[in-house]
């Protein structure tokens, strides 16, 4: 073994390099077989028309997505074809409008704005929004906002008009309704408690 | 000098002046947090960062081609192969460049349809760019891949460093192929995304970055082929052996599997050890020259790169990478603390480093100093400190206030937000942010001026003390 | 408990850093022959594991992290030696300091 030879260093970082390679290929075929829609961890599209929670699990030890009864979207139920095509809308709608560059989901993107994770559950919609747009249910009040965010103002920070059609927001809502039902190990911790006093 | 150095030339020269528009979008990016209500609903923040975003990928990106077509005609000693295309291809990624910012600036965005994806905006961080540009990217690409193949295809003739950056070269431009599929579940659009913003930053750009390195210090120090060449595929072996499977630390909270969470964090937290070794090496080479060189500025921005690695990647990363912690840091100010710290030092510097190191052949210079370049050392690295610094104030109680004891809902973001400490954080990064924007204005004087008075005579080769 | 994580992030990050002293003082303790760098470099050295002992004592961390941690404690005190004396056969000396290049 002489480390003064390259080619004795070539041959550890092509053997590291392939072997890690081999690992991470294994590694991805089993995560995207996990994480397609309609598996454990990622439920299918038509979960829209559920409710869902996010509760504490023991056995795990942190917070994970729950789906319950029936929970109608926009007063309807869809077919999974119908759910499929809103929440791909939704999808086309966040990258059209780059929310990205604001926002976070699941924690990826910019921090200017709140993460997106779990805003279908955020109490705010319930607690500030149904009142301040006068809706009935916090599906509606999420379209409002979307549609008009100058009409209804957050705080300092104020999100822009990025000019939705109502088939726009309902499709955004219809997304993040889905995303705070993908298992995301925990993420984001405790949402809506403070673990301060745990 | 051979036509690839002059191209060389002109990459560098629209690498530093995207420099100079990224560090603008930053300072106005910044500024959002101080004056919210600044240009609303006519220029908000997300369009501000996706240009600070985008300039900062394109114009390291071009910094690292402008250097490989430095250097690749004397590794062969001859005129790089399809050099005429390549010389057309630079006008028109920059007049790509120039179209997507315009319509960044003054479309900013579509409907949610195809037409947006394809001419306006992506709407995938750091990929913004619509189909077009990114088909643009792949074109110019896949001809520099070309350039550097052929070459030394009909050369007949390869060395360690063109083996390592040709092998670094494929997985570079497969991974862009991410710019482009619109995928609806955000679980598997991040798996795939983290395949690219990772394995181009935390692996094939290390290999490329250890690559041009190596060329500049047998230059810069007259370091032997054959130790520069060692020392890159211990660094490959380390970075790609700890880099790979680290890209798990992307993927604790995006769907995927709780296996990621202990390979992930794993090879994360190994990832500092091999840039403690290019520590090391650095003080070597610097003490066994005992810090004489006929290019102070590049070789005090080596040294720059070096530490920067180390602190901005290996430390404040470090910090962060471990699950339990990284559940509370995760998608906070933080981050953006370790990203700036990150990239500056394991890239910004680098790429102004071999900028000098060229500059000195081009002028003739054999002695190369200047103050400016002096003053811009240390304001951009001291404006750099100084925004990490705050933007770690910010995160930290960003992730107290906001995730530990907010519970992370919007009401939790926007106290978080109002406190006097994530305040005062945003306050100094954007008072740092101007020292960093003089700092770039000082470096652009200097790169325009040092040398040009100096003697014009052959580059004096480095002598030992 | 949870402020304790955020105390334990900090303490990781100091643990690099001391880490990277001790690789920057033991290098140029080997370059000028100082045992007063010889000295600042095993402090530093001393300090990094000081700091893993902390946080494996009293962190909220799960076991094998901390387990992991002292593993790497071990790890940054054989890199900078071994990574010196890896330069000094590449560069064809044994001993400290000189170094001549050949082209």
């Amino acid at each position: 073994m002489d480390i003064q030879d390259p080619h004795f260093w070539r041959a550890g970082a092509v053997s590291t390099t392939a072997v890690m390679l081999v690992v991470l290929t294994f590694l991805t075929i089993d995560s995207l077989a996990v994480t397609r829609a309609g598996s454990k961890r990622v439920p299918d599209y038509d979960v829209i028309n559920r409710q869902i929670g996010y509760v504490y699990d023991w056995s795990r030890g942190f917070d994970v997505p729950v789906i319950g009864a029936d929970e109608p979207l926009f007063d309807r139920l869809y077919t999974p074809a119908q759910a499929s095509a809103l929440v791909s809308r939704g999808k086309l709608v966040i990258q059209s409008r780059a929310c990205m560059d604001c926002h976070t989901f699941f924690g990826n993107g910019a921090y200017y704005a709140p993460d997106l994770t779990k805003s279908w559950l955020d109490p705010a919609w319930s607690q500030i929004w149904m009142p301040m747009t006068g809706s009935t249910t916090r599906a509606e009040a999420m379209v409002e906002f979307l549609m008009h965010p100058d009409r209804y103002p957050t705080w300092s920070r104020r999100m822009p008009d990025l000019q939705l059609t109502r088939t726009e927001a309902e499709a955004a809502v219809a997304y993040l309704k889905w995303m705070c039902a993908v298992d995301t190990n925990g993420f984001p911790a405790h949402f809506g408690r403070s673990a301060i006093a745990e | 000098m051979y036509r690839s150095q002059k191209l060389a030339l002109r990459y560098f020269a629209a690498a530093i002046t995207l420099f100079g528009v990224m560090t603008a979008a930053g300072l106005l990016s910044a500024l959002y947090y101080l004056e919210p209500t600044l240009l609303y609903n006519v220029f908000d923040f997300q369009m501000a960062k996706i240009l600070h975003i985008n300039t900062l990928v394109i114009w390291l990106l071009m910094g690292f081609i402008g250097a490989v077509y430095w250097f690749l005609p004397k590794e062969l000693g001859r005129e790089v192969e399809g050099i005429a295309l390549a010389e057309v291809l630079f006008w028109v990624f920059c007049a790509a460049v120039a179209v997507v910012a315009a319509v960044f600036v003054f479309v900013q965005y579509g409907g949610s349809n195809q037409f947006s994806m394809w001419f306006i905006n992506q709407g995938r961080k750091y990929v913004e760019a619509p189909r077009w540009a990114a088909l643009g990217i792949v074109v110019v690409v896949l001809t520099f891949v070309y350039n550097v193949t052929m070459t030394a295809w009909r050369a007949r003739r390869m060395t360690g460093i063109l083996w390592v950056l040709i092998l670094d070269l494929i997985p570079l431009t497969v991974l862009y192929l991410d710019a482009f599929p619109q995928i609806t579940n955000m679980s598997q659009d991040l798996y795939w995304w983290w395949w690219l913003v990772h394995m181009w930053v935390e692996a094939t750009w290390e290999v490329l970055i250890g690559c041009l390195m190596a060329w500049s210090l047998m230059e810069l120090m007259g370091t032997s082929r054959r130790i520069v060449e060692a020392w890159l595929y211990i660094e490959v072996m380390l970075v790609l052996g700890t880099g790979i499977l680290g890209l798990g630390h992307h993927y604790f909270w995006i769907g995927t599997p709780s296996y990621w969470l202990g390979i992930g964090g794993f090879f994360s937290a190994l990832e500092p050890l091999p840039l403690l070794g290019m520590v090391v090496h650095a003080v070597y080479d610097a003490g066994t020259h005992r810090m004489q060189t006929s290019n102070r500025p590049a070789f005090y921005w080596v040294l720059a790169e070096a530490f920067g690695n180390f602190i901005g990647a290996g430390i404040w990363g470090f910090m962060m990478t471990l699950p339990q912690i990284n559940l509370y840091s995760h998608g906070t100010q933080w981050t953006v603390s370790h990203g700036h710290f990150a990239f500056w030092g394991a890239y910004g510097c680098g790429v102004i480093a071999i900028v000098y190191l060229v500059l000195q052949q081009t002028r003739g210079a054999t002695a190369f100093d200047s103050r400016a370049w002096k003053w811009s050392f240390a304001l951009l690295n001291l404006g750099i400190l100084g925004m990490v610094g705050g933007l770690l104030v910010s995160g930290i109680t960003q992730a107290f206030y906001g995730v530990a004891q907010g519970g992370a809902t919007l009401q939790a973001f926007v106290v978080a937000s109002e406190n006097h400490w994530f305040q005062s954080g945003m306050y100094a990064r954007f008072a740092f942010g101007v020292l960093f924007a003089l700092g770039y204005l000082a470096l652009a004087y200097d790169l325009l001026s040092i040398g040009r008075r100096a003697r014009v005579a052959a580059p004096a080769q480095v002598s030992a003390a | 408990m949870h402020a304790d994580l955020f105390a334990t992030a900090l303490l990781l990050g100091l643990f690099v850093a001391a880490g990277g002293a001790y690789g920057i003082l033991f290098a140029a303790a080997m370059l000028r022959g100082s045992a007063a760098l010889r000295r600042g470099a095993s402090a530093c050295y001393a300090l990094q594991l000081l700091l893993a002992f902390t946080v494996c004592a009293a962190s909220p961390l799960a076991l094998p992290w901390k387990l992991f941690l002292a593993a790497s404690a071990a790890a940054y005190g054989c890199i900078p030696p071994m990574i010196w004396r890896l330069l000094e056969a590449m560069h064809g000396h044994g001993g400290a300091g000189k170094h001549t290049r050949p082209s």
